[in-house]
């Protein structure tokens, strides 16, 4: 459905997209990547607000930029807040539903149906400009959603959610997914999107890194040394138990507090599993446990070997 | 029902209680500056014996309906309401609702700018009728060249229109340089000398609706410059340049908003 060869798109000096070369098909696909890293300039290139610079890019075979054929099957939820604030809720969903081509006989039903879709319907006659964050984003998926799209993007639709509306959501797009439409979802949380889907589109500074399987993608990054802060006042005991294991590679102090200890491994699912007896057994107090390494940033820094 | 929502949208916005104030400022402004004029003219007339005129309708409507109405109100409104034609929906960052829909962009434009072009006019006509009242009384109006100015109004509003929807069509800061278009450009090139004037929109439109005084008072530099040359502009050409203006701006705009990228900056 959606089909970018050696795509790049560059806003002047600066670097939006680079030799992409991907297909995205059928089903929940999540455009993954730290800030800056692309996401959104893909996510404009796709629903044809710009033109790739170089590269080819095909929208349900043709040329999106300014394409009402395009269109009529492609629906967009934008990551900006920004909306038609003097509008209820109902009225823009409406509005974008003429536009979108909905006929006048069923869009009403049409309107009210996507709108409880969304949970939306005890806000739809207030005015935009007083919605919350959270209303805002369903209000935004409702438009993109109106016209029954084959194609659907949704830059960054979680942002602003509550966890039972982030459940909502994603289960209206697995809902879409299902019927057999392209949803393709952009986040730069790892974790969001892990709930969410599968198949991932890893992007990088403009650049394409990886694409496929999110567990085949992470076990890649689990061969790499992982790292683990523990911050404990016994720190040089448990440094020696754990050093005991051969999973485990190295141990370091931080020169200003020598409390906090970093370790390295090779196998974090062997370390997540033996730390809690190891500490137990040793009876040691944990004050604060965290993996530097457990957020995208990292990821990305690893597979781009910084 | 598309156009119709869309109208109905670009005249809630039109409508905001800001610019509808500042609407109804330009469309009393001049009638109360007759006012003014007349009290003083009246009272210098009357009383001290100055050698001052005596309040002149015919004098006092020329200079304010070319100087103010269709100098400024005109010129203003068009600025403001045409510009925001797509710089609004850019600032706004809704424009990315509107060029994803499956209507040709040529349509967006044109239903945009519809709604515009008609509170431009709209103000202007209303600016002129109270300026003729003001100055004529309502039992003069009759023989005042009101029904010429407006019938020429929408030829101004059109031409000025057009070139600034161009303008947002074009560039990201319409505004900023349409204001040194409208308030640099338009003010001085019309009252240069030689063939200069021919340069400027307003010196084309001051043909059609020519405000010619009963007496010649003072009369600055400039427009002793402009009145060297004055005669150089025919009816005709006045015509001919300013439909050419408004076809080839109008048409320019929309081959532009259908091939431009509108992404709102920091988006990018």
């Amino acid at each position: 459905m959606i089909d970018l060869q050696n795509a790049s798109r560059w806003y002047g000096q600066v670097i939006g997209i680079n030799d992409v070369t991907c297909t995205i098909g059928p089903g929940l696909t999540a455009l993954l990547g730290p800030n800056g890293a692309g996401k959104s300039t893909m996510m404009k290139l796709v629903t044809g607000q710009l033109r790739p610079t170089t590269g080819k890019l095909t929208v349900l075979g043709e040329m999106p930029f300014a394409n009402p054929k395009v269109f009529r099957r492609l629906g967009y939820c934008p990551e900006s807040e920004s909306s038609f604030d003097d509008m209820t809720g109902r009225e823009m969903v409406t509005m974008l539903g003429y536009m979108a081509g909905i006929p006048a006989s069923v869009v009403k039903g049409r309107v009210t149906e996507v709108i409880e879709h969304v949970g939306m319907t005890f806000a739809a006659d207030r005015k935009i400009g007083g919605y919350s964050k959270g209303m805002r984003q369903r209000i935004k998926i409702a438009q993109g959603i109106i016209h029954d799209p084959d194609v659907l993007l949704l830059d960054e639709p979680l942002n602003g959610l509550d966890p039972v509306a982030r459940k909502e959501v994603t289960a209206v797009l697995h809902g879409l997914a299902e019927k057999g439409k392209c949803v393709v979802v952009s986040s730069h949380i790892l974790y969001e999107v892990e709930q969410m889907t599968q198949n991932i589109l890893l992007m990088h500074r403009g650049r394409l890194m990886a694409q496929g399987d999110i567990y085949q993608i992470r076990s890649l990054i689990d061969s790499h040394p992982h790292r683990i802060a523990i911050t404990t006042r016994d720190s040089r005991r448990l440094a020696s138990l754990l050093l005991e294991h051969p999973f485990v590679l190295s141990a370091r102090f931080d020169a200003s507090d020598d409390t906090r200890l970093e370790i390295e491994t090779r196998n974090p699912d062997r370390f997540y599993a033996l730390f809690p007896e190891i500490v137990l057994e040793a009876g040691l107090v944990i004050d604060r446990f965290y993996s530097p390494d457990n957020n995208l940033e990292s990821v990305f820094k690893y597979l781009v070997n910084e | 029902m598309t156009d119709l929502y869309l109208i109905r949208n670009a005249i809630r916005d039109l409508t905001r209680p800001k610019k509808l104030l500042a609407a109804l400022a330009l469309i009393f402004a001049p009638g109360l500056l007759v006012y003014i004029m007349r009290f003083i003219k009246l009272g210098n007339g009357s009383g001290h014996g100055h050698g001052h005129t005596a309040f002149n309708a015919v004098d006092i409507y020329s200079l304010l309906s070319e100087k103010v109405v269709f100098g400024f109100v005109m010129v203003i409104l068009a600025l403001v309401f045409c510009t925001s034609v797509v710089a609004q929906e850019v600032e706004n960052r809704t424009i990315v609702y509107l060029l994803t829909r499956p209507i040709p962009r040529f349509r967006i434009l044109i239903v945009k700018f519809l709604p515009a072009l008609a509170a431009t006019l709209i103000t202007v006509w209303l600016s002129l009728v109270f300026t003729a009242i003001a100055a004529y009384g309502f039992s003069g109006i009759v023989d005042s060249p009101l029904t010429r100015d407006l019938k020429m109004a929408p030829l101004g509003v059109l031409a000025y229109g057009s070139v600034f929807l161009l303008l947002t069509t074009l560039l990201n800061r319409p505004l900023i340089y349409g204001l040194l278009y409208a308030f640099g450009w338009e003010t001085w090139v019309p009252n240069m000398p030689g063939s200069f004037q021919k340069l400027s929109l307003m010196a084309y439109l001051r043909v059609l609706t020519p405000h010619v005084t009963s007496e010649v008072q003072e009369v600055d530099i400039s427009q002793a410059f402009s009145s060297v040359s004055q005669d150089n502009i025919s009816h005709h050409m006045a015509w001919v340049v300013l439909a050419g203006t408004i076809v080839v701006s109008f048409v320019l705009s929309l081959y532009f908003f259908s091939v431009r990228e509108y992404v709102p900056r920091d988006a990018e």
